[in-house]
């Protein structure tokens, strides 16, 4: 709309891109720190747009089994009441940025079903992680 | 629910504050756009994310279109390009007006 809006929302972005993958500002818990920087800090990250971004490649990619039971489970947890669709975003969102950013897509929502578990009581943590790691001791084994 | 805009009102997306959660874009804050379209009353967004689907509150939501020359300072497309994106009617407030 107006030029200040423009250059406010440019001032936002470029901030955040100061903290998206490709470059760091060192942030080790300040004394201090900037309005402006607390803007970028408690942006909200949106799964659909408004985060910077540098260009790009297309690349042709079907989806794959584990990404389509990802998104199944997701549902079925959505079916039986576990969560709605906009906990899952939340969830994702709570991640922080070096997760949100760092996982595939299907890796946040899988990452944010086995949170949305715990935080409901579906499964005890530490019962969840024994069976990661049961799966994990399995397939090795499956590939020797 | 009735709707407090119609197809075709100018809005401007209110600037404020978002904290942990949000759907309203924050390219969009404080831009002027074009009701394009009526949506269904669901629950708004800062309820139904946490956890209240069956007792959030419900608002009109609106598919509001943009010019994307409005958003980007350095967009390089055609001046007639555009961007539909919905908001909550708590997000809206009427073009031309302060808040």
């Amino acid at each position: 709309m107006t030029t200040a809006d423009q250059a406010r929302f440019q001032t936002l972005t470029d901030g955040l891109a100061k903290i998206a993958p490709a470059e760091h500002d060192v942030q080790d818990s300040p004394y201090t720190i900037t309005n402006a920087q607390y803007d970028v800090l408690r942006h909200v990250l949106h799964d659909v747009g408004g985060q910077p971004a540098l260009s790009v490649p297309y690349l042709e990619k079907g989806e794959e089994a584990w990404e389509m039971n990802t998104y199944v489970t997701c549902e079925c947890l959505g079916w039986r009441g576990a969560w709605n669709s906009e906990m899952r975003r939340r969830a994702e969102v709570d991640l922080g940025e070096t997760q949100y950013f760092g996982y595939p897509y299907y890796a946040r929502w899988l990452t944010v079903a086995a949170k949305v578990m715990v935080d409901k009581g579906l499964i005890p943590l530490d019962e969840l992680c024994d069976r990661i790691d049961q799966v994990r001791d399995r397939l090795q084994e499956e590939r020797k | 629910m009735t709707p407090k805009f119609k197809v075709g009102d100018r809005v401007v997306v209110k600037d404020q504050t978002s904290l942990f959660h949000t759907r309203t874009q924050a390219f969009v804050r404080n831009q002027e756009g074009t009701v394009v379209e009526h949506r269904p009353d669901w629950v708004i967004p800062e309820d139904e994310a946490f956890d209240k689907l069956e007792t959030g509150r419900k608002e009109p939501f609106y598919v509001v279109r943009f010019k994307q020359t409005d958003l980007w300072p350095r967009y390089t497309g055609f001046a007639v390009d555009t961007l539909e994106t919905e908001c909550a009617e708590g997000w809206l407030r009427p073009a031309g007006k302060n808040e």
